[in-house]
């Protein structure tokens, strides 16, 4: 890459080019040592498991009593969570990032409470003030996921939503004749579109592997599901959980390189699950 | 917006389709209810939060504090919560969040910077892999990934074959799965991702003008770091541990899991009296057991915000 | 250099020099060699080489994307050129790491350490060299004394305004006393009036200390007023450099013409094997370096042209600028050439749109660029 030009005199001595060269990796060594650490620390026992669990188990999982039903009530649950999160958190984070900046940090602060809450304290006291009606609906567990899973969709929100300057888009939707449910609907929400989908496969992540409440809720939902199964065939429980596990993890690859080209065609930013990069900060 | 309209128009007459009007009732009058009206726009979320959120932490500070038979005022629940097996419940339960957070707070920092501050080819791609990663596997827990870490560092598991090959018996130094430590090296499959995920956005506070410029005035890397970017960085990384802390607190299944009740933990504690087997007249303790881990949450909740405050003044 | 010896040089210079300029260095010359830097399929930089004598300030100015901030990193040590060379006082600086180059660069914005007070910030360079803890803070004050904001000493970078900041950043950047100063659009953050008076306060600066300095900027203004010499660059290649008043009135090309300050276009025939030029009826010289055959433009400035109401003129007002003193009247010429002249305000007044009036060309050589529609 460096091309020494020779026609002039003196060529430069070898050692700044060799300099120049070894500086511009800037220390690689312990980046990739962390990594190289992290990575088998997270692979080896997923692949021990696989070993374990027999690549033949993947075959039967679907098809074993329980998966179906289990699968499908969780994926409902996802949905409702999902639809209830969305309905309140959205036009919520809008609303405080447009009349009320000063709230962001409360807001941030009360949406965080529920990652160090306990689902086990949680469960105990819902299950003591819920009416017996709605406790043993299978939809309660839907309502309190809302709460679990408000972390983060607000974090997921909060930064698609300080990506684009919501105050001036609103205003020119404004001065414009918009009123504000045109405004969401047709101006900020296109816009919020990565944010919604990092929230969203977020969301079916947590449901997807929530045990706590549901098992003490005695509710049969998929990660229940699969410790019951466990005790009748570890390999085929096995199988169902990094089937999960991959399954969820393809799909947030997915969305994440859709959204950075799409947005890459738009103004040219990377975008993570919680972050929108600007160009400065990430690349060169 | 609304005060417009009142000067051109007379209020109940008909005007062009373009123009807004609030309906007399609605309209703000004073700036105490206009503030007021600002509130409202909250309404939905504080209800939301208020009724499947504080409602049950109210029922259960009420309720540790009832005698179950009697529904009378005692403390007698809170006494025995704080004592005995539940005493070293509690206690079992702070060191382990203590390891359960520091240390995979430090490596989630190293990743976290790391993958930020990769250059060249497949950086971007190493990002998204990571992070991704990260959002999935901070949801994974329980039985599943108890399951993995048997199946890997078990005594008679994959890992710990491959180390007995080597020459390394893990087991002959006293290490086991089933122990504190044990528990704490699980912990990290949720705790790492969890600390790469906050702690990114605080990354991204760090302006590279800030390098440069140490740079530029003659600091060496470590210069750097212990002038300007370990203390820019310090608040953050203690918010975000006090958040792993309350995380690792929270943990019930993979706990359950691994242990299944030999070391005393506070929140499989708490989840046994759910599952009925209570001493007669204890059956309240539960309540008070989760009171005390309201107390140990709202002080790291504060430790948390004050943090925060200090952070996000410099990292602006 | 090291420290060592840098704490002597000081220590020597702080007992000559007298009051808070504290002595010079000397100058130092800054030689830019053939340098070239490709980012993937763009050059930003093509064999681009530039001198700069001891004392100077020269200005690097151009749109964004033409290399100017490339050149600039690429002296700082934060960036490394494919090819070519830095020399500083006339040795290769290329090897040399950033830490250790004795430079200041002031950057455009928010570079100042948010944990540390004004002070501190000021006095951080100083800490890098190992000066003891009183002599920074004494040293710190004086350059804080120096732009203006010793009262402001205490204060966290949060506290203070925009302006306030990069006057610290300066401070701070001239506070070890750098062989050069470096300079990355450190006005384009802040609002007009700041950059007004920070500009001159930086001109006086640099030349009470006399540091060779090096800035980069895409506001004209701003680089005319405070440079000796300018430097144009387009497209990592640096089109013209001369003193302000040179780069205004004998552009050397058509782009440095056009760049700087407004010029006019006229379509014109050449004639006299590409010597001269017909245009507006006269003919006239053309300056050298032009195209000599093919449809051309005239490139003419709008305080060299002259307007005055005339019937049957050769051309039709069609609208007028206020500036101040001077009024910029808009004409269309027949031919529909759209033309902007300068004129006193109160010589415009009678100049109303619709106006029919004739525009002159006095007989001075002109710059001819090919014909653009």
């Amino acid at each position: 890459m460096a091309a020494v030009t020779t026609e002039r005199t003196p060529a430069p001595a070898p050692a700044p080019a060799a300099a120049r060269a070894r500086r511009r990796g800037r220390a690689p060594v312990w980046r990739w040592v962390i990594l190289l650490i992290a990575g088998l620390y997270f692979l080896l026992p997923l692949y021990a498991a696989l070993r374990f669990a027999g690549l033949k188990a993947f075959g039967t999982v679907f098809t074993s009593p329980g998966f179906v039903p289990s699968l499908w009530l969780s994926i409902r649950l996802a949905a409702v969570t999902w639809l209830i999160s969305m309905v309140l958190m959205i036009p919520t984070t809008v609303y405080v990032h447009l009349r009320m900046p000063g709230m962001r940090r409360l807001l941030e602060s009360v949406t965080i409470l529920p990652i160090v809450i306990p689902p086990v304290v949680l469960i105990i006291g819902v299950l003591q003030v819920m009416p017996l009606s709605l406790r043993a609906s299978v939809w309660m567990l839907g309502l309190e996921y809302v709460i679990l899973a408000m972390p983060f969709a607000y974090r997921a929100l909060d930064a698609g939503l300080r990506a684009i300057d919501v105050k001036t888009l609103t205003e020119a939707s404004n001065s414009l004749g918009g009123g504000m449910f045109t405004t969401l609907w047709r101006v900020l929400l296109p816009n919020l579109r990565t944010a919604v989908l990092s929230a969203t496969i977020l969301i079916v992540a947590m449901v997807l592997g929530e045990f706590t409440m549901a098992s003490l809720a005695l509710k049969e939902t998929f990660p229940v599901w699969i410790v019951l199964f466990d005790q009748l065939n570890a390999n085929i429980s096995v199988a169902a959980s990094i089937f999960a596990l991959v399954v969820t993890w393809l799909f947030l690859m997915l969305i994440t390189v859709i959204a950075t080209r799409q947005s890459r065609r738009t103004g040219g930013a990377e975008v993570t699950l919680f972050t929108v990069a600007p160009r400065e900060t990430i690349g060169n | 917006m609304a005060d417009m309209t009142d000067t051109v128009t007379a209020p109940g007459s008909h005007t062009d389709p373009g123009a807004r009007r609030f309906p007399p009732l609605l309209r703000p009058r004073s700036n105490q209810a206009r503030a007021l009206a600002r509130y409202a726009g909250l309404v939905p979320f504080v209800a939301y939060v208020l009724i499947f959120l504080i409602v049950p932490m109210v029922a259960i500070i009420k309720y540790a504090f009832v005698d179950p038979k009697t529904n009378a005022f005692t403390w007698s629940n809170l006494d025995i919560a704080t004592h005995g097996s539940y005493l070293h419940g509690f206690e079992q339960s702070l060191i382990l969040s203590l390891i359960a957070s520091v240390i995979p707070g430090v490596f989630g920092l190293l990743i976290a910077y790391a993958i930020f501050t990769a250059r060249g080819r497949g950086a971007a791609w190493l990002r998204q892999v990571v992070i991704t990663a990260s959002g999935v596997f901070a949801n994974f827990g329980g039985v599943p990934l108890a399951f993995l870490f048997i199946a890997s560092f078990g005594s008679s598991a994959l890992v710990t074959g491959w180390l007995n090959d080597i020459g390394v018996n893990i087991y002959g130094w006293g290490f086991s799965l089933y122990t504190i430590s044990g528990v704490a090296l699980v912990y990290m499959y949720f705790q790492i991702p969890l600390m790469i995920l906050i702690m990114l956005p605080a990354l991204e506070g760090l302006r590279p003008a800030w390098r440069e410029a140490a740079e530029n005035l003659g600091a060496r890397s470590w210069q750097y770091w212990r002038y300007v970017g370990g203390p820019v960085l310090l608040p953050s990384f203690m918010s975000c541990v006090m958040l792993l802390f309350g995380s690792a607190l929270a943990a019930y299944a993979t706990a359950e899991a691994l242990t299944a009740g030999t070391i005393p933990l506070t929140s499989i504690q708490i989840g046994s009296f759910l599952n009925g087997n209570v001493i007669a007249g204890q059956e309240n303790v539960g309540y008070a057991l989760s009171f005390g881990m309201v107390v140990i949450i709202a002080i790291l909740m504060t430790c948390y915000v004050l943090f925060q405050r200090r952070s996000s003044k410099w990292l602006r | 250099m090291t420290a060592n010896e840098t704490t002597t040089a000081k220590a020597a210079a702080g007992t000559a020099g007298a009051g808070a300029a504290g002595g010079t260095r000397g100058g130092t010359s800054v030689s830019l060699r053939s340098l070239t830097r490709t980012f993937g399929a763009t050059r930003a930089l093509d064999e681009m080489s530039l001198d700069i004598a001891p004392g100077e300030l020269v200005a690097l100015l151009g749109p964004s994307g033409c290399g100017k901030t490339t050149a600039l990193r690429i002296v700082a040590g934060f960036e490394f050129a494919d090819s070519g060379e830095v020399l500083i006082d006339g040795r290769d600086v290329s090897g040399v790491p950033a830490s250790r180059r004795d430079m200041g660069m002031v950057f455009q914005s928010y570079s100042l350490f948010p944990n540390m007070s004004a002070l501190d910030n000021v006095a951080f360079g100083l800490r890098m060299r190992k000066v003891g803890g009183a002599d920074r803070r004494k040293r710190a004050a004086e350059l804080l004394e120096m732009v203006g904001l010793a009262p402001q000493a205490g204060q966290f970078p949060h506290q203070l305004s925009g302006g306030q900041q990069q006057r610290v950043a300066l401070a701070r950047a001239l506070a070890v006393e750098p062989r050069v100063l470096l300079l990355d659009e450190p006005l384009s953050a802040l609002d007009a009036k700041v950059r007004l008076q920070l500009r001159e306060q930086i001109r006086n600066l640099q030349q009470r200390l006399g540091t060779t300095t090096l800035f980069v900027t895409h506001d004209q203004e701003e680089a005319l007023s405070m440079a000796d010499r300018v430097g144009v660059m387009r497209a990592g290649k640096l089109e013209q450099i001369a003193q302000p008043a040179e780069l205004y009135a004998r552009p050397a090309t058509a782009f440095v013409a056009e760049f700087v300050g407004t010029m006019n276009r006229l379509p014109g025939e050449l004639g006299d094997e590409g010597r001269s030029i017909t245009v507006l009826g006269v003919t006239v010289p053309v300056q050298e370096g032009g195209p000599d055959s093919g449809p051309v433009d005239a490139l003419v400035r709008p305080e060299n042209l002259t307007v005055a109401p005339a019937d049957g003129g050769n051309g039709i007002v069609t609208g007028l600028t206020f500036l101040g003193a001077v009024t910029r009247v808009a004409v269309r010429l027949s031919g529909d050439t759209e033309v902007a002249v300068d004129v006193s305000s109160a010589a415009a007044l009678p100049m109303t749109p619709g106006t029919a009036v004739q525009v002159n060309l006095p007989p001075v050589p002109v710059l001819v660029a090919h014909h653009e529609d």
